[in-house]
């Protein structure tokens, strides 16, 4: 008798085990989806100044809120569960309201994890995004006299500087503007302040438009220092193992 | 055939390419765009905005402006537009556009404190007669203003004043062109004899060198500043631009050199270049001995203040009392040849342009303390740029004017036209392109930029100012005043010889009570006025009735007592004259939404209330005093004008808009309008076509008087991009005063200076007249020495600021249309004080913050910005007035220029704290 | 009301009455613990609210501002939910200091006053179970499965164990309790339909689905709740065993009423310390006190109690 019973109870034990495991496994299963889904889909939303490279910053980000209450722009939204944007975090709109960059930051300042990292001192060094120019659409690559962005930069002839050329069409020179990545926080004052219907100029994660040259490569005219491309380690080639080339040499016809 | 998915994927793919690589979209995608715009109506327009002058084409489709473009054929701007230009074709729909008169009421009855409501136009119109008459019965012609305008079109600035002036006999209608033009107006007639630039905007691509005085062209002229740049581009190495300017701006960025100097010294640097002229001995002597002659005048001349305090705030009083007596400073004892501390009596505040000849060698004394020592001590702005510095830049603008090789074209606005000596730096100008002979000639020319779309074309041409008749003419001269008489057929002496009140001083008299009627026409005094408070409470507390013509609610709307719903641009015929002296047309594009009407129906039909016998009879004018009339009154012309077959019962409308010869030109004209419609005939309803016939007799005025106009027709036709008066035998004057390009020019001559305005004068030397008989000086220009002053008011301890005002491109004036536009009011919503970052750092201020600035005469609060598209120096501060919620001409000083009663807007002295 | 004859309890005390005596005080008096929770949980919104959206702020500092995963009191106090901040511990993030205090004022907060407190006492989703309850009781709508009460414990291994594979806090990202919060503070998104969910699956298909069995946050509290100090009392020797206590318990399982009797309190942390128990007790058997951290002291003697018969021989 005991042996049955104890065997019909460790039976149960067996089975309950096993069925709280398949749930805490499916369940899991079903909740790290809706976590990739949510935290690592949408790198697209721009978050306030300082925060931490996107995967940092939806780890520690606590979506308290406080950077939300403390912009005095109103510039943030914490997303919620309509947005398209990561559930709980803080992001901005710049066509709605761009980031006017108080010096003393106080949106990085209310941050309780440093999700909003403290060691940015500088608003200047904000990295919120990158503004990029639709070259089709801009009036002034067109000719005409605009240069809003350029004029409404905070940092302008840092962040947004005018080039002047000469136009094929007539005697009028175009007033091209242009941005410098090394100078360009993000704040997306120029996209707020564009004159066209849709904005021909957009703040967007640098790392949906960024190139970089190749690390083996230097720019001739640029100097030292000059260089805005942060250049690691170099890669050092590979040394060649011994006889190599024989396979094509000795396989196949000419 | 079938279309399969394969060849719908592969025509996709295409289509894609072609887009990428630029091929033009296919035909059908074409089609689709010509089917969506196949209702559209393009027709030529001009531009609302600056002096530029820009065309452009506006399409319309059932009644609306639906797009506009550049015009590809203008030959000012080839089809491009600044960003104003970009949005012309949505000026007309802001959602607060007025659409019926409004009339302060209370209990159905007009209430000066009453709050407004809508009103039909014939009780509008009964009312503001009814105020009118009151006031012209009590006060006389004197007693009423028109405030005017640089953007009135021709027939309407023409209609208004031709009412005023013939109708009214009141010499009080004044544009605000007075605050843009003025100065450059005096110098010219003073210099030339006659008013507006000898050159035209082909010198910009003639030229090698570019000098900007006191002009933001970058912002302010942007069209003009491209093809600037672009003769730059064109040709880097030779090309120079100098950009001078009392506070770094987007005109440097492209400049080869930025000479930034202490407000007022330009007057320094100009006699710096002309001692330079002198001494190096490359002064023209052929060119200047052949047309020229030197002149100068009275130091003494005031600051166009008021010659009481009664009226200032307990503030203002110290700098008042600068009207009547200066001490001199260490620069000016040293710039005028007196002694330091030395008090002045100004004793030629009543005739400051009085003027004489003097020889060579007294211009050459008078040139001689504008040492480069001197000038560039005196002359430094930057504090932090050192001494050694500015003078090398200096050095090379003199060198830049003087060399033989160069060509040079100075250009300036509103830095040296609204300037305490507008007159006197405009006229140095000319002074140091006439000694080199470096005028009237392609790529070679002093070159006065207006701001106003029509500054040119109607403020001054038609003589809408409280001095002038149409052609240059003026209402102190017999000989004008007989003429026009001629001219519009009204009896002889209908024209009051007396000057009426500029702009300034109707404002005044409105403080002061001696004016109690005003009409604010296209424009927006009340906030675009230095000094506003006191013109505000003289609005709203002094007993008069102001009447308002606007599109939208402005600030002069609120103060006024009446507002009446107007039309826009393109919502009448009109033709704007631009800074190169072409005048362009334009037909009606839309009509006017709810009840707004023309300014020239609204002056027509208001003009049809006043009988003869009301305006024609004997009045009183005080302080009348000329030769033929009795003092201080004008005779009944009433008799005369039986005889000239008018009855005393005949209404103004019938004797000077609906006269016979009008009543011919007749509408509908197909000919001309081409589907388009006329309102203003329309509404009259009475067959005639007023702005071609109003045109086309103003026309009359400056045929043969050097000031000849093409026909009206000839600037509607559709291949017409504007012609550069005169127009003589159908063809363009490109550059005045030069035989190769002027008909007008004496055949042989060369060059001649042939304006007749003041072509006799005393001679004298530096200190005065030392022969009263008046010298003729046909044909010649007159190169004037004047001295440099100091500014009335300078920065002390307790306001410790330069404080300036001016325009930024984004937006128009007061910003009434350009803050309408949600695009642009998105770009630039709110008007910043712009500071040195120093400064801004002394006094506890960051970026952004909210601060006050305030002056003797009142405060305006503004958003902080340290790093903007302005860039002061320490000490010095600036910010646009186009934003009415920083009311920024509530601290500007009232101070004009003596000679030109142009406001100073650029010099006064703020102290700015944290709000 | 006719007066009825007293009732006497086990202890020969006077039973009280169950019936209301009339007027507001009395109800005011039975219905404190309902009333005062939720005075806590609007307050508790209310003050983020206002510092929010009201600008409601004392020397220029926002009242509370934040929401209940972090917030700061007068810009000076951090508090933060310290099931979250373990979380992003597990993901090898180093945490700010302030945020690492603000979770230990808040742990510390509920030990003393017993984890589950925040349950009943602050989170809003507290309303929406509270109110599904209710209804389930009028409509009398049977579970439609069962599910144990350790799932939470499960949910809360699981969302710890995510939490270290995903790298980002797991709970706080699917969380309805933070998700109604943040949209009642931040505004409206479709964070109300995880509420109506919560709201329906505790209404038609298990009693007290998410906040008793599934809610990995309640998981948490209860084991902090488990050594909190204070404590539901139960005066053993009063208990008639009515069960009248077990009807209105939200987590009627703590009640464990022979183990209450031998220690003197309601062991459990799962006990929210909402209140129920003590209005509906008619012998006035269950209180809050404090625990004595002297565990000689608590040892009531019963003379049923057979540990106390052992110890004592």
């Amino acid at each position: 008798m005991k042996t049955t019973l104890s065997s019909k109870a460790r039976r149960n034990f067996l089975v309950g085990i096993s069925q709280t495991s398949a749930l805490a496994v499916t369940g899991g299963l079903l909740w790290s989806f809706i976590i990739k889904r949510e935290a690592r889909a949408m790198p697209f939303a721009l978050r306030p100044p300082g925060a931490l490279a996107e995967a940092d910053f939806s780890a520690l980000c606590i979506k308290c809120g406080q950077c939300v209450l403390d912009c005095p722009y109103d510039t943030l939204y914490l997303a919620n569960s309509a947005d398209s944007i990561p559930i709980g975090t803080p992001y901005f709109i710049p066509r709605e309201i761009p980031c006017y960059m108080c010096d003393d930051i106080p949106c990085m300042n209310a941050c309780p994890t440093g999700a909003l990292s403290p060691t940015l001192e500088k608003i200047e060094d904000a990295r919120m995004g990158l503004a990029v120019i639709d070259i089709e659409n801009c009036l002034s690559w067109q000719g005409l006299r605009c240069e809003i962005c350029h004029r409404e930069c905070p940092l302008k002839d840092k962040a947004i500087s005018v080039e002047h050329h000469q136009r094929k069409l007539s005697k009028h020179a175009m007033f091209v503007p242009l941005v410098h990545s090394e100078a360009c926080t993000g704040c997306g004052i120029c996209e707020k302040a564009c004159p066209t219907d849709e904005a021909a100029i957009k703040v967007v994660q640098a790392d949906l438009v960024q190139g970089a040259i190749g690390q083996h490569y230097r720019l001739g005219w640029k100097q030292e220092g000059q260089i805005s491309q942060e250049f690691k380690t170099v890669p050092i080639p590979e040394q060649p193992v011994e006889a190599t080339g024989l396979d094509y040499l000795n396989e196949g016809d000419l | 055939m079938e279309i399969t998915r394969r060849t719908l994927l592969k025509a996709s793919v295409a289509a894609s390419a072609a887009a990428t690589v630029g091929i033009p979209i296919s035909e059908v995608a074409a089609k689709t765009v010509d089917e969506a715009e196949k209702d559209w109506l393009w027709d030529k327009s001009v531009c609302r905005f600056c002096g530029t002058g820009c065309g452009i084409m506006v399409a319309t489709q059932d009644g609306r402006i639906v797009a506009t473009k550049g015009d590809p054929d203008a030959p000012v701007n080839r089809g491009l537009n600044c960003i104003k230009g970009y949005f012309n074709g949505k000026i007309q729909y802001g959602k607060d556009r007025l659409t019926k008169p409004l009339l302060r009421m209370t209990d159905g009855k007009f209430d000066k404190q009453g709050k407004f409501q809508a009103v039909s136009w014939d009780r509008a119109m009964d009312e503001m007669e009814k105020q009118f008459k009151q006031v012209y019965k009590e006060q006389g012609p004197h007693g009423v203003a028109i405030f005017g305008s640089g953007q009135y079109t021709i027939p309407e600035g023409y209609a208004a004043a031709k009412l005023m002036k013939a109708g009214f006999r009141s010499n009080n209608i004044d544009p605000n062109a007075r605050h843009c033009m003025a100065s450059a107006v005096v110098a010219f007639i003073q210099s030339f004899g006659i008013d507006e630039p000898s050159g035209n905007y082909d010198d910009i691509e003639y030229t090698d060198t570019v000098v900007t005085w006191g002009a933001n062209m970058a912002e302010c002229h942007p069209i003009l500043w491209a093809r600037v740049s672009d003769r730059k581009l064109g040709d880097v190495d030779n090309v120079k631009l100098i950009n001078l300017t009392t506070c770094s701006n987007q005109t440097s960025d492209i400049a080869d050199s930025e000479i930034i100097f202490k407000p007022g010294t330009d007057l320094a640097i100009w006699n710096y270049i002309a001692r330079e002229i002198v001494k190096r001995d490359a002064v023209d002597h052929d060119f200047v001995n052949k047309h020229c002659v030197f002149a100068t005048g009275p130091y003494d001349i005031g600051y166009g203040m008021r010659p009481t305090s009664k009226y200032a705030f307990e503030a203002e009083k110290d700098i008042q009392a600068k009207e009547l007596e200066v001490v001199l400073d260490a620069d000016e004892a040293i710039a005028q040849r007196r002694r330091a501390g030395e008090r002045v009596k100004q004793k030629n505040t009543k005739a400051p342009v009085k003027h004489w000849q003097i020889s060579f060698d007294e211009f050459k004394r008078g040139v001689e303390p504008y040492t480069l020592d001197f000038v560039a001590r005196l002359s430094k702005g930057d504090p932090d740029e050192s001494l050694a510095s500015h003078r090398q830049k200096l050095q090379a603008l003199a060198d830049a004017y003087i060399d033989d090789q160069r060509k040079v074209v100075s250009f300036w606005t509103m830095g040296m036209n609204q300037h305490y000596r507008g007159s006197w730096v405009n006229e140095q100008a000319y002074m140091v392109h006439l000694l080199l002979g470096k005028q009237a000639k392609p790529g070679d020319g002093a070159f006065s930029l207006t701001g106003q779309p029509s500054a040119c074309g109607t403020a001054r041409e038609v003589g809408t100012f409280a001095h002038r008749l149409p052609a240059d003419m003026v209402v102190a001269n017999p000989k004008h005043r007989a003429r026009s008489e001629k001219l519009w057929k009204l009896p002889p002496k209908t024209l009051n010889p007396k000057v009426g009140a500029h702009i300034m001083n109707i404002l005044r008299g409105l403080e002061d009570g001696k004016i109690k009627f005003a009409w604010v026409q296209v424009n927006n005094p009340f906030q675009a006025s230095a000094n506003a408070n006191h013109w505000i409470k003289a609005a709203r507390k002094m007993d008069n009735f102001i009447v308002c013509s606007d599109p939208y609610p402005t600030v002069s709307a609120k103060v006024a007592d009446l507002i009446l719903p107007t039309a826009m641009i393109f919502e009448k015929w009109g033709l704007y004259g631009n800074a190169e002296r072409r005048t362009q047309g334009w037909r009606q594009q839309v009509n006017a939404p709810g009840e707004a009407r023309t300014d020239v129906w609204q002056a027509l039909e208001f003009s049809k209330r006043f009988k003869l016998k009301e305006v024609w009879g004997k009045q009183k004018i005080p302080g009348l005093k000329s030769k033929g009339f009795t003092d201080g009154e004008l005779p009944d012309v009433l008799q005369q004008a039986k005889a000239m077959g008018y009855s005393p019962e005949d209404s103004l409308y019938d004797v000077l808009f609906a006269t016979a010869q009008n009543r011919k030109v007749a509408w509908p004209d197909e000919a001309v309008a081409k589907g388009h419609a006329c309102n203003t005939a329309e509404w009259l309803g009475e067959g005639w076509f007023p702005e071609k016939a109003l045109f086309n007799e103003y026309r009359e005025f400056g045929l043969g008087h050097e000031h000849d106009l093409a026909d009206f027709d000839t600037y509607m036709s559709d291949d017409n991009r504007g012609l550069k008066w005169p127009v003589v035998d159908g063809k363009e004057t490109e550059w005045r005063f030069n035989e190769k390009y002027d008909p007008y020019v004496t055949k042989g001559a060369g060059f001649e200076f042939y304006g007749k305005a003041l072509k006799a004068t005393p001679v004298g030397d530096l200190d005065g007249v030392t022969d009263k008989k008046k010298k003729p000086l046909p044909g010649r220009a007159k190169i004037f020495f004047r001295p440099y002053a100091a500014p009335p008011e300078q920065p002390d301890n307790n306001y410790d600021l330069w404080f300036s005002t001016g325009r930024v491109i984004e937006h128009w004036h007061t910003g009434t249309m350009t803050r309408r536009v949600p695009e642009l009011h998105r770009a630039v919503p709110t008007a910043q004080l712009f500071m040195h970052p120093y400064d801004a750092k002394q006094r506890g201020l960051k970026r952004n913050d909210v601060v006050v600035v305030e002056s003797r005469r009142g405060v305006f609060k503004a958003l902080l910005e340290t790093q903007g598209r302005n860039r002061p120096a320490k000490g010095y501060t600036f910010a646009p007035f186009f934003d009415e919620s920083v009311f920024v001409n509530k601290v500007c000083l009232d101070v004009t220029c003596p000679m030109s009663k142009e406001t100073d807007f650029k010099k006064a002295a703020v102290k700015v704290y944290k709000a | 009301m006719p007066a009825t004859e007293q009732r006497l309890g086990p202890n020969g005390k006077p039973v009280r009455s169950l019936e209301l005596a009339p007027g507001l005080w009395p109800w005011l008096v039975n219905y404190r613990h309902l009333l005062l929770r939720r005075c806590s949980q609007l307050g508790v919104l209310l003050l983020f609210f206002g510092s929010a959206h009201w600008s409601w702020a004392l020397l220029e500092q926002p009242l509370l501002s934040g929401n209940l995963s972090s917030s700061s009191i007068l810009g000076l106090i951090p508090l933060a939910d310290p099931f979250a901040v373990l979380q992003i511990f597990v993901t090898q993030h180093v945490l700010e200091q302030e945020v690492v205090l603000g979770a230990a004022l808040v742990l510390t907060f509920y030990w003393i006053v017993g984890g589950r407190a925040w349950c009943s006492w602050v989170c809003p989703v507290n309303l929406v179970e509270d109110l599904a309850s209710n209804l389930r009781n009028r409509l009398k709508i049977n579970n439609a499965f069962h599910l144990p009460r350790q799932t939470k414990f499960i949910v809360l291994i699981v969302a710890l164990l995510l939490s270290a594979l995903t790298g980002v806090a797991a709970f706080e990202w699917i969380s309805p309790i933070g998700v109604m919060h943040r949209e009642i503070l931040f505004g409206i998104g479709l964070g109300w339909l995880s509420i109506i969910g919560i709201f329906v699956f505790d209404l038609l298909v298990l009693r007290h689905g998410w906040c008793g069995r599934l809610c990995p946050l309640g998981a948490f509290y209860s084991l902090v709740g488990k050594y909190s100090l204070l404590k539901m009392h139960f005066d053993g020797p009063t208990c008639t065993h009515c069960g009248d206590c077990i009807k209105v318990c939200p987590e009627p399982q703590v009640l464990n009423l022979n183990q209450a009797t031998t220690i003197g309190y309601i062991k459990s942390g799962d006990c929210t310390h909402c209140g129920r128990c003590i209005s509906v007790c008619p012998e006035d058997t269950l209180a809050f006190n404090w625990r004595s951290l002297n565990k000689q002291s608590q040892q009531i003697n019963h003379p049923l109690d057979d540990n106390y018969r052992r110890k004592s021989s």
